[in-house]
């Protein structure tokens, strides 16, 4: 792999100033941009520093903690997205990504790839922040989703109480469509792969000099572990959740909305 | 009270007793005690925001009562499996609700969800309920969700009495509905109570349909049980705030609304 000096960057940064110079003539804002780039150089070159160290130090520790933390980072972004939340909502949210998110990890380290060490840095760190960056996407759908379903087919759901139903039954419409709606985005991006784009992890690993048909069988494998993540962490969200919207007696409680 | 039926079981079918119901610190529902017998058709009056569909919410717990008991047939309801109670106490919302399918399946419901045989087109327990609302066997294929707002609202009260409630629970029924067919139902609701002994009770703010079909009136405002008694004290209230109430319904309805 050809190294960028520090010149190059130099070089690319350009562009950006090029940009911040085109917005300046259009009338607009410059800032936003200047600190977005300023951003993503001191964000990057710090997540770099910290992979070099952990590549480095290979302890299996460390890489169970980073995990964790992306993992928890991953919650409160979800926190941060989802306007209705659901009752319990750190907990649901929590423990559906450990399971969903942890469980394809492993699955696909452990089982298919068969890592040694099981821990080795190099492949299970950036696995597994796509699979969790996924999910995520798929966690906010599906909460969000279940608290619109719910609080729109309130009568729905009384009706169906009413007539006898659990609360599982009166709320299985609101559950099936929110799992669809966190599906969604995953089988689109299976189904323009490669015709539209080049998706990002094939695209890197072709540059760092792999065999095209292996990054391509990665990336295939990548995008069914991805999908199975997603079902897993959404599913598990929406079962566990919807119960909190339910008393034991199957009387249905809407949290007060916020603000 | 209707004697006649009092006396034929012996008991009242649903006794409550001194219920309330407290949201957030905030007092919807306080103090409210009532007998129901079968064959009894009360209506339930008094301004919004006035506690009624909040007490009618406690008897098929749909809500929790935060104090007081609910007895049905002596038992207390809290110790019934909830939907034992729900088959035994149904509701029929304000607004009707159709499941996608058709007014067939809609009818099928109650026993889809509980995993019983349901009724079939042309049996005999299906027709009976058919007639008795108004409707038939033509209506039974057609998709559900396309029937007007009337035709909704007697589909929902079939589903409610295919299942064979001892009590019916009524949010205002005739609200959607133009005169015409706001009679049809009163006639309605006053045969199955006498024909069937079903025990209803009706929110209504429709006090002529109150007045021809009901033989006892609840009236509530601001959560409490101001007065209850026979149809009678609808022309001859007992308290100033039924009377006031009677005179002009719109203006503390106006009052006492609470921004939804």
């Amino acid at each position: 792999m050809i190294d960028l000096s520090y010149f190059d960057l130099f070089l690319v940064y350009g562009l950006i100033l090029l940009a911040a110079g085109l917005i300046r003539l259009r009338g607009g804002e410059v800032r936003s941009l200047l600190v977005s780039a300023a951003r993503m150089g001191v964000q990057l070159f710090a997540v770099g520093y910290v992979l070099h160290l952990v590549f480095a130090i290979k302890s299996a520790a460390l890489v169970l903690l980073i995990l964790l933390v992306m993992g928890g980072m991953a919650v409160h972004t979800v926190a941060g997205r989802v306007r209705e939340k659901m009752p319990h909502f750190y907990r649901v949210v929590g423990s559906a990504m450990l399971v969903g998110c942890g469980g394809g990890t492993f699955y696909f380290c452990l089982l298919v790839i068969g890592l040694d060490p099981w821990y080795e840095p190099r492949y299970l760190i950036p696995l597994a922040g796509m699979i969790i960056g996924n999910s995520m996407t798929g966690a906010s759908l599906a909460a969000e989703r279940l608290g619109e379903e719910i609080r729109a087919r309130q009568d729905q759901i009384e009706t169906a109480l009413c007539l006898g139903a659990s609360a599982r039954q009166a709320s299985q419409e609101s559950v099936n469509n929110a799992f669809r709606a966190a599906l969604i985005p995953s089988v689109n991006a299976m189904a323009t792969m490669g015709i539209v784009f080049l998706p990002g992890m094939m695209t890197g690993q072709i540059l760092s000099g792999t065999e095209p048909i292996i990054a391509v069988k990665y990336q295939i494998a990548i995008m069914c572990v991805i999908t199975g993540s997603v079902a897993v962490t959404s599913l598990l969200i929406l079962q566990q959740g919807v119960k909190n919207y339910f008393t034991a007696y199957d009387q249905l409680v809407l949290p007060e909305k916020e603000r | 009270m209707d004697t006649l039926s009092t006396q034929k079981t012996g008991c009242p079918l649903m006794e409550v007793q001194g219920i309330a119901q407290r949201k957030n610190g905030r007092k919807l529902l306080e103090g409210v005690s009532l007998d129901l017998c079968p064959g009894q058709l009360l209506a339930l009056i008094g301004p919004s925001g006035g506690g009624k569909s909040t007490l009618l919410r406690l008897l098929n717990r749909l809500d929790e009562m935060t104090a007081g008991r609910i007895l049905l047939r002596g038992d207390d309801i809290r110790q019934l499996p909830v939907t034992e109670l729900r088959r035994k106490v149904a509701m029929v919302m304000q607004k009707p609700v159709m499941f996608a399918g058709s007014v067939l399946q809609n009818l099928q419901s109650p026993f889809a969800l509980r995993r019983e045989p349901p009724p079939v087109a042309d049996s005999p327990q299906l027709n009976q309920v058919l007639e008795l609302c108004g409707l038939n066997q033509d209506f039974l294929g057609r998709p559900a969700e396309q029937l007007s707002i009337g035709q909704q609202q007697r589909v929902s009260l079939a589903r409610a009495l295919l299942t064979e409630p001892q009590l019916l629970l009524l949010d205002e029924p005739t609200s959607a509905l133009d005169r015409p067919a706001a009679d049809r139902l009163g006639e309605l609701l006053y045969r199955l109570c006498r024909q069937r002994q079903i025990a209803v009770l009706m929110i209504t703010h429709d006090l002529r349909l109150a007045e021809r079909i009901a033989d006892w009136v609840v009236f509530l405002q601001g959560g409490e049980l101001i007065e209850q008694g026979k149809v009678e004290i609808l022309k001859a209230p007992q308290t100033a705030e039924l009377q006031q109430f009677l005179d002009d319904p719109e203006l503390i309805r106006e009052q006492t609304e609470e921004p939804a």
